[in-house]
């Protein structure tokens, strides 16, 4: 005797995410010795005195290195983005909540 | 011909058991020289929807006599005990 | 994380810092911005938040994880790093679904199971879209069904007319009601409209939907007693199909990306009613705003999260007087907005100068009779905007020096538009009067309510962290099953 199944064809409900072409992090930085370490902080509060510590703890390994706090938007502005990637050499961007 | 599909479902509403219905009270016929109780819930207003009302009931009835008592939104057990025997009637307002 | 994606395709290596509650959301960003590879350092959420307040308390987590900082912007990428370059990064199968099963209740139980685990609903249960009920609920619209509205966020998932009809069956609509649902989801794909963070952002944002104009009445929406509440199909369903879509076009989950702390009230269906027009002395919302008075349209605003409303008062609540509330609404907006000043000096916390906390949109519903009362003591919308306006204006002697100075940049940097500059210049003077809004447009009034009625409000910034708008209204179209919005 068959077994009556009963069939629930439905259609997907997510959108199409259009494939983005991806990329690959930039090559590091082998020694920061000398080099000018950008800091960005997107204003979520404590981020300041993260940065603080960091500068200090940067500067007893690294007492050539430099540092540049720029202080911006959640999402970096690309004004801002033009005129920081000209006074650093690498960089460390906080906090993503 | 086309198959119907029946879709037989329970019902899903609480059951509520029937209460015992009672009629309202016997009417007064004519209100003149009877003590008309007014009943105000605490909300705001019908102090002054009394006030008015007052005025128009005396105006009808110059024999009639007002007994306002301000209670809680349902009024208690005691009020009603206490108060019942100092009416004839009464209004009960507002229910929002 | 689109930010570090930026500097490091302008050529600048980095890393990106985030706490460990978002390192899901971060990961799922940095492939979203095509950078799977990103490198990224987490900190203690718990640590963070509790710590970040003084140097001294956060320097043992600084200590922790400046190591891995240093390595992070150091060690030579792997292989597996540098292999993502010129690759194609694709994340989901865009397949129907089949199930099949003993009976059809067993087979719909088996249906939810599929989507709820698949995070494809919202935690209730859904109607099954199969083709036969997806093309019944395209017959309430003429537009194509692979019309493309635009893209939601945070995955950019595109918006066609099909997608939302999908997810207009799941919420249990009817087809009369899609193109309503369609005109919302045409805001919330707008290229200017900020999406991401109302649907984002761990501020638990809420979404307003205001439905205005003749369509309202024909497919059955309520707006009397209860009509923000449970119970109305219209309201509900549409509110749900428009949850629905934003959650499976932009592919959202609560905690993975979807990072509202709190959740949201009201989260399966937002705020989605309609004007009370029959009862309303005032013409529609939409018509205050340009459209024809016989348009029909959707009025889609962010709100804030769990601070929901501000409470105005009047119906059941106490006696009232129009005067009363347009006092209580005065000294409300005064008190709120005042704190926001130290905040117009800034450019603002997003692209756009002036987004965030700076500047408020105030959307304020009134009750029918409030609004009677409003336009016998000379009101309209306008009339009551300018007034609203003066009223909540500051004197200039009252300022503090600190609110002086940011209001005399934010006219510098240009955070107050030109057109109203000269308003502003004019304020900041001895004897002035200086606004808490930038423009009497700021506010927004939609009648809704009962008798007894509430008047409250929602705010929400003027301009959002990632786009020019949270707020916008579109005109309903495309509508075959009813009058209204048809054309």
């Amino acid at each position: 005797m068959s077994e009556k199944r009963v069939k629930l064809e439905v259609l997907n409900p997510r959108g199409t995410i259009e494939a983005k072409p991806v990329s690959a992090p930039n090559p590091r930085i082998t020694d920061l010795a000398g080099k000018r370490v950008g800091l960005y902080w997107n204003s979520k509060p404590g981020m300041d005195n993260f940065y603080k510590v960091f500068e200090e703890l940067l500067r007893k390994r690294y007492p050539t290195a430099t540092t540049t706090l720029l202080r911006g938007a959640f999402l970096i502005r690309d004004d801002d983005v033009e005129a920081w990637l000209k006074e650093i050499d690498t960089f460390v961007y906080g906090v993503g909540d | 011909m086309s198959e119907k599909v029946k879709l037989e479902v329970l019902n899903p509403r609480g059951v509520v058991e029937a209460k015992q219905a009672n009629a309202p009270a016997p009417r007064l016929t004519d209100l003149a020289g009877k003590r008309v109780g007014l009943y105000h819930n605490g909300k705001p207003g019908l102090d002054n929807f009394f006030t008015v009302f007052e005025e128009l009931l005396k105006n009808k009835y110059p024999t009639v006599k007002t007994n306002l008592i301000r209670g809680s939104f349902e009024i208690t057990d005691k009020d009603a005990e206490a108060w019942a025997p100092q009416i004839d009637t009464f209004v009960y307002g507002v229910g929002d | 994380m689109a930010g570090t994606v930026k500097l490091e395709t302008m050529g600048k290596p980095g890393v990106f810092i985030n706490c460990t509650t978002f390192d899901d959301d971060a990961k799922s960003a940095s492939a979203d911005n095509g950078m799977p590879t990103l490198r990224r350092v987490k900190i203690s959420s718990q640590d963070f938040y509790k710590l970040r307040g003084k140097v001294e308390t956060i320097r043992p987590l600084v200590e922790a994880v400046f190591d891995d900082i240093i390595d992070a912007l150091t060690k030579p990428l792997t292989p597996e790093e540098s292999n993502a370059s010129g690759g194609k990064y694709e994340e989901e199968s865009t397949a129907g679904v089949t199930v099949t099963a003993e009976s059809y209740p067993a087979a719909a139980e088996e249906f939810n199971s599929v989507f709820l685990n698949n995070r494809w609903g919202d935690g209730l249960p859904l109607i099954p879209p199969t083709e036969e009920r997806v093309k019944w609920m395209l017959s309430g619209t003429k537009r194509k069904p692979d019309e493309v509205l635009g893209r939601i966020n945070p995955k950019q998932g595109v918006a066609t007319i099909e997608k939302i009809a999908i997810n207009a069956v799941m919420a249990g609509a009817k087809p009369e009601y899609l193109p309503v649902i369609i005109a919302a989801m045409e805001a919330l794909a707008d290229e200017d409209f900020d999406d991401l963070h109302v649907l984002a952002s761990a501020g638990s944002f809420n979404l307003l939907t205001v439905i205005s104009g003749p369509i309202a009445r024909e497919i059955g929406m309520e707006s009397g007693i209860g009509f923000m509440g449970h119970g109305w199909r219209a309201n509900n369903t549409i509110g749900r199909a428009i949850r629905l879509s934003t959650l499976n076009i932009g592919h959202t989950w609560p905690g993975k990306n979807d990072m509202a702390l709190t959740g949201r009230v009201s989260p399966h269906t937002f705020f989605t009613f309609c004007e009370a027009e029959d009862f309303s002395a005032w013409e529609p919302y939409h018509a205050s705003r340009g459209f024809k008075a016989d348009d029909s349209c959707v009025t889609v605003g962010s709100i804030h999260g769990e601070s929901q409303l501000n409470h105005f008062y009047g119906g059941m609540i106490g006696t009232w007087t129009a005067e009363g509330i347009l006092d209580r609404m005065v000294e409300d907006l005064v008190r709120t907005d005042r704190r926001g000043y130290f905040m117009w000096g800034t450019k603002g916390i997003g692209k756009y100068l002036g987004s965030g906390g700076g500047a408020m949109n105030h959307m304020i519903i009134l009750f029918p009779e409030l609004v009677e009362e409003l336009k016998k003591i000379g009101f309209d919308q306008k009339g009551l905007q300018d007034e609203i306006y003066k009223r909540t204006s500051i004197p200039y002697d009252d300022l503090n020096p600190a609110e002086r100075k940011s209001l005399q940049t934010a006219i510098e940097l240009g955070v107050i538009p030109t057109d109203r500059k000269a308003v502003f210049e004019a304020a900041l003077k001895p004897g002035g009067k200086v606004p808490v809004l930038i423009s009497p447009d700021n506010l927004h009034f939609f009648v809704a309510g009962g008798a007894p009625g509430c008047a409250f409000s929602f705010n929400y910034y003027r301009i959002p962290p990632y786009n020019r708008t949270a707020l916008m209204t579109k005109r309903i179209t495309g509508a075959t099953l009813t009058k209204a919005g048809a054309v």
